[in-house]
């Protein structure tokens, strides 16, 4: 009677762990169709400091115009398809000469090193990031030397407010804030999506209704759902805050929430990476 | 005489401790102070020794003034420096022994000597040895505190006391904290210095050792000395119903 | 990016982070007992500011007191700030830590038996000296544990540097881990800081057992 017992058992464990295997499968990620919303990103200086983003915005111009611009973006795949700035648009009249920039002087890039792929840490430990290299690449046409402050996202405004950097400019949303800075040129048009798995039934913004929807606190997308958006926002069970898309994506692997309101360039890195993991 | 206290008054927040007491200690006299608790007879060493400050009154060692009193009755106690230069006459101790932890038995009794004192290191450390010996301590000079024994503790800091030299030692309870089979120890080094001629004021509940010890015994009670005299006159014969009253309640 | 890579990067931000450490408890110790001196003042006045003070420090967040100390000049002085940064983090750190150290030697100071200071002023030792031969070394056993606590805790609050885009291991740790979508950053600093609070544990441990000579 207990070998029965115990081989009946058996058999209902590698059955369960059989559905198990089943039901896994490869997870794969993706964004749904529908979209919350275009937003510019664009480079903010202090109020003011017209003259500093009139040469900066000539500059990128002037990159853009060289080929520069496009370089870069081919190194990003996650942002080439949000690049807008496109080289037969813009005039040779309005552009800075190379190398007519005050070379003692140092043009100092604040940006947040926790946004992929704008500004992060690359491989090799080194700061990078598609903000990063065309910022530098301003520099470097203009004669300027380049200094990096990855600053706290918190405290940003105080930052550019007492001069310790001279913009802010790391996948930064003009959308909501035109008042509030000097802006520059708006060189990529980023999509706010909504990330979700694909085994996950969502497939329209109105499936979301009664879901729990993740978003890292300051970023557009959270302005969004906070703003314009509300109305989406308010079908969902919760809207959950987070510090970093890095925990937000987990808790969303992990089944505790259900989707994540996201930057679909960020959106794409995150993708990219899981997609990198799964397959080693 | 070497210590002269004259028409003491203090005060606790409007209660009287101290009303107009004055007691006079000569060279080699041993004095008991006895009487209840609260009495005012530790706040009256306190205020000797400068622990507490009077309200009124007079206090010299051997003719140096250290408080005086003008004639509107307030107090007036002599410089910070001339006070403690006046801390060479006496030596203070205390019911809970208050030696230093962190020092050896050694240290604690050459330390005051050699930093406050500026004496001879050799000298200081001859006369400390020669008071832990008498004190029956002197295996002990390396020992801390805390591994000894309550009577030993107080042996020490009456070697801490004595090795200042001081003109006049006084007592403050020195055996109300020990249990009682450890209070004969410390008796009996009192009562070795009492031959020896040092001058002493002892404020104890123990009533034999005060009869045996002393040349004169004051009761006080409520602030004010009720009676005193000769040991022999003062417990074979009490005057004042108070006192009779008060030995009674310890003779029982 | 490689393990090593990694490792390397956040190893150089622990070494940032212990700079923050070492110079905040080399300010720390020392300035919270002035401080506490002066909060048992005889002066009315210097007791109720130097009150005022701790319980500032002590009553909001340290990450709003780094703000105000590097971001202040500025926007009530108009003054400049550049080369500020590192100095208002160490500034920072320091006059919060004291505030606590002050705390704690006063808590030891006060459970000193007044017996000690009695003993001291009878056998004529000037105030000075009863202070720091035979107070503040019993003070400084009896707040060693309480002082334990208050190292371990600096060592995990140096993550508040970042605030002032100090980059310090966890905040190192907070972009690999953006970068590589990957919380392996975070066990390394987690590792990091648990090596670190072991140093300090067992260096506490050690000035422990050598004041455990006498009771």
């Amino acid at each position: 009677m207990k070998k029965i017992v115990c081989i009946a058992l058996a058999a209902l464990l590698l059955l369960a762990l059989c559905a198990c295997g089943k039901d896994k499968g490869p997870v794969t990620y993706g964004f749904l169709d529908e979209t919350l919303g275009v937003e510019s990103y664009a480079i903010g200086f202090r109020k003011g400091d017209d003259a500093l983003m009139q040469t900066v915005s000539g500059a990128v111009k002037a990159l853009v115009k060289d080929g520069t611009y496009a370089a870069i973006g081919e190194k990003y795949p996650d942002i080439k398809d949000y690049l807008c700035l496109k080289a037969e648009d813009i005039s040779d009249a309005d552009l800075p000469a190379k190398g007519s920039g005050d070379p003692s002087y140092t043009f100092i890039h604040g940006f947040d090193l926790d946004y992929p792929p704008y500004s992060y840490l690359q491989d090799d430990g080194s700061v990078g990031g598609f903000d990063v290299e065309l910022c530098q690449a301003v520099c470097d046409y203009l004669g300027w030397k380049y200094q990096p402050l990855p600053f706290n996202w918190d405290a940003k405004d105080a930052e550019l407010n007492a001069g310790s950097c001279d913009c802010i400019w790391s996948g930064f949303t003009k959308e909501g804030r035109e008042d509030d800075y000097c802006w520059g040129i708006t060189y990529s048009n980023n999509t706010q999506g909504i990330l979700v798995a694909s085994n996950s039934g969502i497939k329209t913004l109105a499936d979301l209704k009664g879901k729990t929807v993740g978003v890292q606190t300051a970023t557009s997308a959270m302005d969004m759902l906070e703003g314009d958006r509300k109305d989406l926002a308010d079908t969902f069970k919760e809207l959950k805050v987070y510090e970093t898309y890095t925990i937000a994506f987990a808790d969303l692997k992990a089944g505790a929430i259900d989707a994540i309101a996201i930057d679909m360039t960020a959106g794409s890195f995150l993708i990219a990476n899981e997609a990198a993991a799964a397959s080693k | 005489m070497i210590l002269e206290m004259k028409n003491i008054q203090k005060s606790f927040g409007g209660v009287r401790v101290l009303r107009d007491i004055s007691v006079c200690v000569d060279q080699g006299e041993v004095v008991s102070i006895i009487g209840p608790s609260g009495s005012g007879k530790s706040t009256l060493l306190r205020c000797a020794t400068f622990l507490e400050t009077v309200d009124s009154g007079e206090i010299r060692y051997e003719g140096e003034p250290a408080v005086t009193t003008d004639e509107y009755g307030n107090a007036h106690y002599a410089a910070p420096d001339a006070l403690r230069a006046l801390k060479r006459y006496y030596g203070l101790v205390f019911q809970q022994f208050n030696l230093f932890p962190h020092y050896t038995v050694l240290k604690n009794v050459t330390d005051a000597p050699l930093t406050v004192q500026k004496r001879d290191k050799a000298e200081v450390h001859g006369t400390a040895m020669e008071l832990l010996r008498k004190m029956g301590l002197e295996d002990k000079a390396s020992s801390y505190p805390y591994q000894l024994s309550g009577g030993q503790q107080q042996r020490v800091a009456i070697a801490r006391a004595l090795a200042m030299r001081p003109e006049i030692l006084f007592f403050d309870e020195p055996t109300s904290a020990l249990d009682p089979e450890l209070t004969g120890e410390v008796l009996k080094v009192i009562k070795q210095l009492a031959v020896e001629k040092m001058t002493m004021v002892i404020v104890t509940h123990e009533m034999p050792f005060a009869r045996a010890v002393s040349d004169r015994v004051v009761f006080m009670d409520g602030g004010v000395i009720v009676e005193q005299g000769d040991p022999e006159a003062v417990f074979g014969a009490p005057q004042q119903a108070r006192t009779k009253q008060f030995l009674q309640t310890y003779q029982r | 990016m490689t393990f090593s890579t990694m490792l390397s990067t956040m190893a150089a931000g622990m070494l940032r982070t212990c700079g923050i450490f070492f110079l905040t408890l080399l300010g720390s110790l020392p300035l919270g007992m002035v401080v506490c001196l002066l909060r048992k003042s005889k002066h009315a006045l210097v007791r109720t500011i130097v009150k005022i003070y701790i319980s500032i420090m002590r009553g909001t967040p340290l990450m709003l007191q780094l703000l105000v100390w590097y971001f202040g000049p500025y926007y009530l002085f108009r003054l400049p700030i550049g080369g500020w940064r590192f100095p208002a983090i160490i500034f920072g750190f320091v006059v919060n830590y004291a505030a606590y150290f002050a705390e704690i030697y006063r808590s030891g100071i006060d459970s000193m038996p007044v017996g000690q200071y009695e003993a001291a002023e009878v056998l004529g030792y000037t105030k000075g000296r009863t202070f720091f031969r035979i107070i503040l070394p019993q003070v400084v056993k009896r707040i060693l544990p309480a002082v334990t606590n208050e190292v371990i805790t600096l060592v995990k609050d140096t993550s508040l540097a970042f605030t002032l885009a100090y980059s310090e291991v966890f905040s190192l740790a907070k972009q690999i881990s953006a970068s590589q979508t990957s919380f392996v950053p975070f066990v390394i600093a987690g590792v990091f800081y648990y090596i670190a609070n072991y140093a300090v544990a067992f260096a506490m441990e050690r000035i422990e057992k050598a004041l455990n000579y006498y009771r």
